[in-house]
């Protein structure tokens, strides 16, 4: 009888325990074990040298919503065999939201956090990221092209995340579809004929006269959101929204092309916007240099297929940029991980092998005059992007600017849409912002 | 004399996993979500206590009163023709003479196992405006010379989201009344036959009046799943002017979109109030009917 009770209680006991370990599943794996590298304990090495192999060991945890991360950490991996990276990818909204919940409560979270372009600024300002520059990261970022570095600093100009891309943006096309409907393939040619949205206009009005309709010049008009997001002013100013006049001359060319038939009306990443980047069914696609992912090279099959030409204005979207959890046990570790992500070396490697181009001048500069891409024939893509992304003006995140931007594509597209007057999109467009942001300043 | 009721302390142990998970997973969300909502909190500084501030701003949010409206509408055009269908599919598959029942039974149940995020993308694509199945059909057949903009009309998008919440839970109120139905006493058919009373007949006078309890309980239980809309929408957009937005999307792009945490949970209060507040109204009917 008693062993009897004994065992039931044991039992219950056990299935208890059992809940609740599966409730907190998962608490202790992030904490990585950490064996300070014994190089970067100290500020002793210059920080701009990388150490030597042999020296640095130890264990980092890093999280990232790209997959391409990977590669990063295998680089090096490889350049450090006694350091062991261990990347978790969690793709999707979630990642942020998971991030912010593992900083604040400090539990599981990792050495090493990506940020996106979209929402880095609030991360800039918030206690979690290490100051980079008092580790030395200025030196890293010496001959950064200038946007790039100016999105890492939070408001006390401090370093606090770094890059290893840019994302220069600009019209990709299929070279057989240019030709037969432009007439030539070559991307002098054709940035030539597409430097003002006006000759933009009247090129896809006849290509879409010449092609009965079917092919359209350029896939969206939303294209010219992120053409124009950063080559506008930023949505808050003192506290107060800030419009930028230059929407309303963007609305109104929307509109133009929507009406006049050059657009082919599919939006970014949208399913048929990707067939149409492929099948070259559309001849222009303006994209950011990252989505090349979207392009199917599956055995060569897109070897010499495109080129690139310049868009009316030059412009970037998006970014990755990584930063270091201030409170982590591995900062002097994980701080060596950012210098190989700052480094021209891994950047060549990611240029190559990605096709992402890189965050580092220096790269830019090296490479422009031999760097062919294996889709782009002979075409020198690193040339037409190197003083695009120079001149680009440097512009300071804030946490709005992401948010605030894409409820204006959301209300302006439905207004290209319907063909409303600007000014009905913009009353809506501050209705909107008023509601989620009541703190801020509405006119 | 005492009865001893045997009140051994280990009842308390073998019922406590369940009390242990609900404290953890359940009760302490909510009593957080109630405290966050008093404070304002983006998630990264310490919330601050406001009072009863975030109330008062939902109280003069028309987009929250927009949602409900939505929500309402989808709710009541996914529901009505969900009701029909599967009561006439339910009519149908019952009858003794229908062959491959437990087929047809399996088909219309398989799409309540498919999750609503993917029904959601799938008619996104279907009905998406330039590249999508409907009007590719619709034009190859010549009903159209333009493709429809689906999504940007607020009636379309809002019956799109109504469709396929309709499309994906008829299979199981089907068998919901396909077990009703044969709960029915076969006495009473066969007096029916009997007194030779048509098909139609055994339908509306015995098998309806008959179903009547299943009927409250589907519709119970659908008031409450179907003002927490929300997957299924969300992979169709807030729609034109936001017309196909329901609450809890607004309430997962203020939270976790805007990151506005506190006024996330001032709206998920507010939407607890509109449930309880309907659900009342269904039971009180419930409790009107039975008598």
């Amino acid at each position: 009888m008693k062993t009897k009770k004994w065992l039931s209680t044991l039992l219950a006991a056990s299935l208890m325990v059992l809940l609740l370990a599966a409730c907190g599943k998962g608490n202790g794996e992030g904490a990585s074990s950490a064996s300070p590298s014994p190089s970067g304990s100290g500020s002793a090495a210059p920080a701009t040298q990388s150490a030597a192999p042999a020296d640095l060991s130890g264990n980092l945890v890093v999280w990232t919503y790209f997959d391409q991360v990977k590669i990063l950490a295998e680089q090096f991996m490889s350049k450090h065999p006694n350091v062991k990276v261990d990347v978790q990818v969690f793709p999707g909204d979630q990642y942020q939201t998971k991030l912010m919940t593992a900083l604040q409560s400090g539990k599981n979270a990792p050495d090493i956090m990506d940020l996106d372009h979209g929402y880095i600024g609030k991360f800039l300002e918030s206690p979690y990221l290490a100051d980079l520059s008092a580790m030395g990261g200025e030196d890293l970022v010496k001959t950064y092209v200038p946007y790039v570095t100016a999105y890492g600093r939070s408001a006390d100009g401090k370093l606090r995340a770094i890059s290893d891309n840019s994302s220069p943006g600009g019209f990709w096309y299929v070279k057989e579809t240019a030709k037969k409907y432009l007439g030539t393939d070559d991307p002098d040619q054709i940035s030539a004929m597409v430097d003002s949205w006006d000759k933009v206009i009247e090129l896809g009005k006849k290509v879409a006269q010449d092609s009965g309709g079917k092919v359209h010049l350029i896939q969206g008009a939303s294209g010219l959101f992120d053409i124009e997001a950063f080559n506008t002013e930023t949505w808050v100013k003192d506290g107060k929204l800030n419009i930028d006049p230059k929407w309303q001359e963007t609305y109104a060319t929307q509109l133009k092309i929507r009406s006049e038939g050059v657009d082919a009306k599919l939006g970014f990443m949208s399913s048929g916007w990707g067939s149409a980047l492929n099948d070259g069914s559309v001849v222009l696609t303006s994209m950011p240099s990252w989505a090349t992912f979207m392009i199917d090279n599956k055995d060569g099959k897109a070897k010499g297929k495109y080129g690139i030409a310049k868009t009316p204005e030059g412009w970037y979207n998006g970014g990755r940029w990584e930063a270091v959890y201030e409170k982590s046990p591995n900062k002097e570790l994980a701080y060596e991980f950012l210098k190989f992500v700052a480094s021209p070396e891994w950047q060549k490697y990611n240029l190559e092998k990605t096709g992402n181009m890189p965050g580092n001048a220096a790269v830019f500069d090296e490479l422009q005059d031999t760097f062919k891409g294996e889709m782009y024939g002979d075409q020198l893509i690193l040339k037409g992007f190197a003083e695009q992304m120079k001149n680009m003006p440097a512009r300071e995140p804030n946490k709005y600017d992401d948010e605030i931007l894409s409820k204006w594509v959301k209300v302006a597209s439905q207004g290209i849409d319907n063909n409303t007057p600007y000014d009905d999109v913009v009353a809506a467009f501050k209705k909107e912002v008023k509601n989620t942001y009541p703190e801020l300043k509405v006119e | 004399m005492k009865t001893k009721v045997n009140k051994s302390a280990y009842g308390y142990l073998f019922i406590s996993p369940f009390f242990i998970a609900y404290t953890v997973m359940g009760l302490v969300p909510i009593l957080y979500t109630l405290y966050l909502s008093f404070t304002k909190w983006d998630g990264f500084t310490d919330p601050v206590f406001v009072g009863l501030a975030n109330y008062e701003r939902l109280l003069h949010d028309t987009f929250f009163y927009q949602t409900i409206g939505n929500t309402l509408i989808i709710w009541i055009f996914s529901i009505v023709p969900q009701l029909i269908l599967a009561l006439l599919l339910a009519l149908i598959l019952n009858e003794k003479f229908i062959r491959g029942k437990h087929f047809f039974r399996a088909v219309f149940y398989f799409p309540h196992i498919i999750t609503p995020i993917t029904l959601g993308v799938m008619f996104a694509l279907m009905f998406d405006w330039q590249t999508g199945t409907i009007n590719k059909l619709l034009m190859n057949a010549g009903l159209i010379q333009d493709p429809v903009h689906w999504f940007n009309s607020p009636w379309w998008s809002r019956i799109i989201a109504a469709s396929v919440i309709c499309w994906q839970y008829f299979g199981f109120n089907l068998i919901v009344f396909i077990a009703g139905m044969q709960s029915i006493p076969t006495e009473v058919f066969e007096a029916a036959q009997v007194d030779g009373a048509t098909k139609k007949q055994v339908a509306l006078r015995i098998t309806l009046p008959l179903l009547r309890p299943v009927f409250l309980f589907t519709l119970i239980t659908s008031v409450i799943g179907g003002l927490q809309l929300f997957d299924a929408p969300l992979m169709l957009g807030d729609g034109p002017g936001n017309s196909g937005r329901t609450m809890i999307m607004y309430l997962y792009e203020t939270a976790f979109k805007a990151f506005d945490y506190s006024y996330g949970g001032a709206i998920a209060y507010g939407i607890f109030v509109i449930i309880m507040f309907f659900t009342a109204i269904t039971t009180r009917a419930t409790r009107m009917l039975k008598e």
